[in-house]
């Protein structure tokens, strides 16, 4: 299973994802129709690029009143199936992160399918800031970081 | 174990999946006196207006039950006899338990105005309900809404999008007294005029008679009247108890349960809109009658009764729907007091808003008339209102504070 992870510390806005995820959703580059979002914090220059975090237990799809949301079994992923989608907005309200949104021309939610396995805002990421990675690579990752960091601990005190 | 469940929407569907997660083995019947599969009591307007279709009501498949290894009956509870552990049936059969879970829900209430009966009366609570009123929604036909709450609002909406003459009629002098404040009132009701409905506060029904034609004439206390082809009442509603008569189980406004979701007796639990359960803010018992609510009651009642290993941290009111094309959502504690603070955004436009109530810091509640992201704000207030965390700053860095408790949400979803 894999998921998409967010590094702070590399998003530069250049909002590439943002515009790709909208080219994926609706065929043009308007943001509003994207479902991650790139908020910048002018006051601490600090950038959060926010996608659905595929929530193991989604209280969105408990309390759909339709339910218009499932889970995808292959890619894990939380997806809301538009034609059963009423446009109550139920999830938007359940989602604590803000990370449902509308679709004003067919008035039903919606949010990040993870691109059925192929997602289109990694793909186009120009600074390595989102990754689709699997837990197992994420904690290797962070394993090396580590490992590197005790390294350069040991530099020091051999010198 | 015998484990009995009645009623199939949605706090005891929850009920019957948070129970199965944990327990395979035990039996359990659940008892429903809806002919059809379950539906989504929400979904009933959306039908109405031909936004979905009759199928789409339908929120669990043909197989649920058996993928589920629970046995449904069709069937009216009449009596329950406590001292037996017995569920008796309209029919007469009877059913025992060792663990029972009431989800019975609730009924509409018909006011007690002269005249309020006959064919042309309606309720848009049931399935049955949404059956009867389909035939009846013809372009040029006259439909008076009595009460201004959610679901009649959103009949009366269904009502104008299908061409009919609409006029709402509410008692209280602002609509939705229970789901928005005032100025949250004020801009629905621009948008319901706008839109071509007739809407009535202040106004008091006193009689209903009907015209040598069949149609119905609303007389209200200021003296003038109204013609209509159709009522449809959504006056509030009540909990399915009368089968509870003859037991001593302890009811105020709903059955009393603790956080558990256990009532007086033991073994029997209550959850959705018949239980009276604590309320999140401040402790007290009370009957939301709302959808969340009974998902997240159903699911406690469902994991208690398989172990002990659940506590509801009560019921947080939340209501959001979009008609008359605007959004309408809130939550918690809205309207103001001496006690609490209040942040209105004063950037949005003129006709959005957004109010944040806080008491000594700490967010309480919230009301949003106007687009739709405001929603999703709402959404993300939601855990620090679960969570009682104080918020420093002015409603222009809601989006920084916002952002700073990103990291807790995790810990905030329901229950």
């Amino acid at each position: 299973m894999r998921f998409i992870t967010m590094d702070v510390k590399k998003c530069v806005v250049c909002r590439n994802c943002e515009y790709a995820c909208a080219f994926r959703q609706s065929g043009n580059f308007r943001r509003e129709d994207s479902n991650i979002r790139v908020e910048y914090h002018n006051d601490v220059k600090i950038c959060l690029p926010q996608t659905c975090l595929h929530c193991e237990d989604a209280w969105c799809l408990e309390i759909c009143p339709a339910a218009a949301i499932v889970k995808d079994e292959d890619t894990g992923a939380i997806e809301i199936v538009s034609e059963r989608c009423i446009g109550c907005k139920m999830c938007m309200l359940a989602c604590p992160f803000g990370n449902i949104h509308f679709d004003k021309i067919n008035m039903v939610s919606r949010k990040c399918n993870l691109c059925k396995g192929d997602p289109n805002c990694v793909a186009h990421c120009i600074s390595g800031a989102l990754q689709y990675t699997t837990v197992q690579d994420s904690c290797l990752n962070n394993r090396e970081i580590f490992h590197r960091f005790i390294e350069s601990i040991l530099d020091i005190n051999t010198e | 174990m015998k484990i009995v469940i009645i009623g199939n929407s949605a706090a005891g569907l929850s009920g019957l999946e948070a129970f199965r997660k944990q327990d395979q083995n035990s039996s359990v019947t659940v008892i429903t006196c809806e002919e059809t599969t379950p539906y989504s009591r929400v979904m009933l307007p959306y039908y109405l207006r031909e936004k979905v279709s009759y199928k789409d009501m339908f929120i669990r498949d043909d197989h649920y039950y058996e993928r589920l290894n629970a046995k449904c009956i069709k069937g009216k509870v009449v009596n329950l006899l406590v001292k037996e552990r017995h569920v008796v049936l309209e029919n007469g059969q009877i059913i025992s338990y060792d663990k029972l879970l009431i989800a019975t829900g609730s009924s509409p209430i018909r006011p007690p105005i002269n005249g309020l009966e006959g064919e042309g009366i309606h309720h848009l609570w049931t399935l049955d309900d949404v059956r009867r009123l389909a035939p009846a929604f013809l372009r040029g036909k006259r439909v008076a809404v009595l009460g201004s709450g959610f679901v009649s609002l959103q009949g009366a909406w269904a009502a104008l999008v299908k061409g009919l003459d609409v006029a709402v009629i509410e008692i209280m002098d602002r609509i939705m007294p229970r789901a928005l404040d005032a100025r949250g009132a004020e801009l629905l009701a621009l948008k319901i005029r706008e839109k071509g409905a007739d809407l009535r506060v202040g106004t008091f029904t006193k009689e209903v008679t009907r015209t040598g034609f069949g149609e119905y004439v609303l007389h209200f206390d200021d003296g003038s009247t109204l013609v209509v082809d159709l009522i449809i009442v959504g006056t509030g509603v009540r909990p399915n108890i009368d089968f509870l008569k003859n037991s001593d189980i302890v009811v105020q406004q709903g059955i009393v349960v603790n956080e558990r979701m256990e009532t007086s007796l033991p073994g029997i639990y209550a959850a959705g809109d018949v239980a009276m359960v604590p309320s999140f803010l401040d402790g007290r018992p009370v009957v939301h009658a709302l959808w969340p609510t009974a998902i997240e009651t159903g699911t406690v009642a469902g994991n208690c009764m398989a172990s002990q290993g659940d506590v509801y941290l009560g019921s947080l009111n939340m209501n959001v729907t979009q008609m008359f094309d605007v959004t309408v959502a809130s939550m918690g504690e809205f309207l103001d007091g001496a006690d609490r603070e209040v942040w209105v955004d004063e950037r949005l436009a003129e006709n959005q808003y957004l109010k944040i109530v806080l008491k000594e810091g700490v967010p309480i509640g919230a009301v949003a008339v106007g687009e739709s992201e405001l929603v999703a704000t709402l959404g993300m207030l939601r855990p620090l209102i679960r969570q009682k965390i104080r918020i420093n700053g002015t409603p222009r860095n809601l989006k920084a504070i916002m952002a700073q408790n990103i990291s807790r949400h995790h810990k905030a979803f329901s229950g």
